[in-house]
């Protein structure tokens, strides 16, 4: 085995702790640094205080498809997008920097987080490994998350033609009724 | 209001501009690439600017930002978005963080 450097170690463990409390799950930790997997349970443990949610990482590429998760992950990719060709910060750096702009959007617009750090994590991985890629929409001009196979001739962002139930979720009316009845 | 004044002004606003910028830049570089839709040499430049320098770009009688909606149909569909402001917040972030990227390529 080869000697393992501190000041390395020291690096993975200040990123691994960042990485945790931005709410990473062990699998992203794993293939990001080099700490041994019992170090990072331990880590884990530390600056959480429980045990980290165990099994699989969700793999499936259509969540980034359907109408929200699209408009958020969008965002997402695109800031790390504009992150990665402007200036020399690559990596999980890069992902990193993404995702605290993408939470500080959040905070100004007093929106919901809809992207975990784990799912902006395995978003990037997808296009690094061209499971999905983004297409311009025909109205707009903007860039948005798509499946490669489909055709996108003629694309129309969810934005620009928005699904006629598209955010009308159980907490939407919820919230509506409960500002309704604060009214009268 | 006067020529005098409209220069005052803009120099005052090329001013605050050059020096949130390389503050911002100081702070974080990646970050303020991303936000003030600079590609890094230019990030690099101001950076590295003297505050003779920053003065005498100032008061050149020109306005030293440039307004980021070029786009006379983005700007329309954004500004007359009458569904859900948040929404229209998501969108301008969507098309801005595109943009930037668009102008490197």
């Amino acid at each position: 085995m080869s000697k393992k450097s501190l000041l390395t170690e020291m690096r993975d463990t200040q990123l691994a702790i960042e990485l945790i409390e931005l709410g990473a799950r062990p699998q992203v930790l794993e293939s990001e640094t080099t700490l041994s997997r019992e170090r990072l349970l331990k880590l884990y443990k530390e600056v959480k205080g429980v045990s980290p949610p165990k099994g699989m990482l969700p793999f499936s590429t259509d969540w980034f498809l359907t109408w929200l998760p699209n408009v958020h992950s969008s965002l997402f990719i695109n800031i790390h997008r504009a992150i990665t060709r402007n200036s020399d910060c690559i990596g999980i750096e890069a992902v990193l920097k993404s995702y605290r702009l993408y939470q500080e959007y959040l905070h100004t617009n007093q929106n919901e987080a809809v992207l975990s750090f784990t799912r902006a994590w395995t978003l990037v991985r997808f296009f690094e490994s061209h499971m999905l890629q983004t297409a311009a929409c025909r109205d707009c001009g903007g860039h948005f998350v798509v499946h490669p196979d489909d055709l996108h001739n003629h694309y129309v962002c969810g934005l620009c033609n928005m699904p006629a139930r598209a955010g009308k979720t159980r907490k939407a009316k919820a919230d509506a009724q409960a500002a309704q009845m604060a009214a009268a | 209001m006067k020529l005098d004044e409209m220069l005052d002004e803009m120099r005052d606003v090329n001013l605050n501009y050059l020096m949130l910028a390389q503050s911002m830049i100081q702070l974080d570089k990646t970050t303020a690439v991303y936000r003030l839709g600079i590609c890094q040499d230019v990030a690099d430049l101001i950076e590295a600017l003297t505050p003779a320098q920053i003065l005498k770009l100032a008061g050149s009688g020109m306005l030293v930002s440039r307004f980021r909606f070029d786009d006379g149909v983005v700007l329309n569909m954004l500004t007359g978005y009458t569904k859900d402001r948040v929404l229209a917040h998501s969108h301008a972030a969507i098309l801005m963080a595109s943009q930037a990227v668009e102008a490197m390529a």
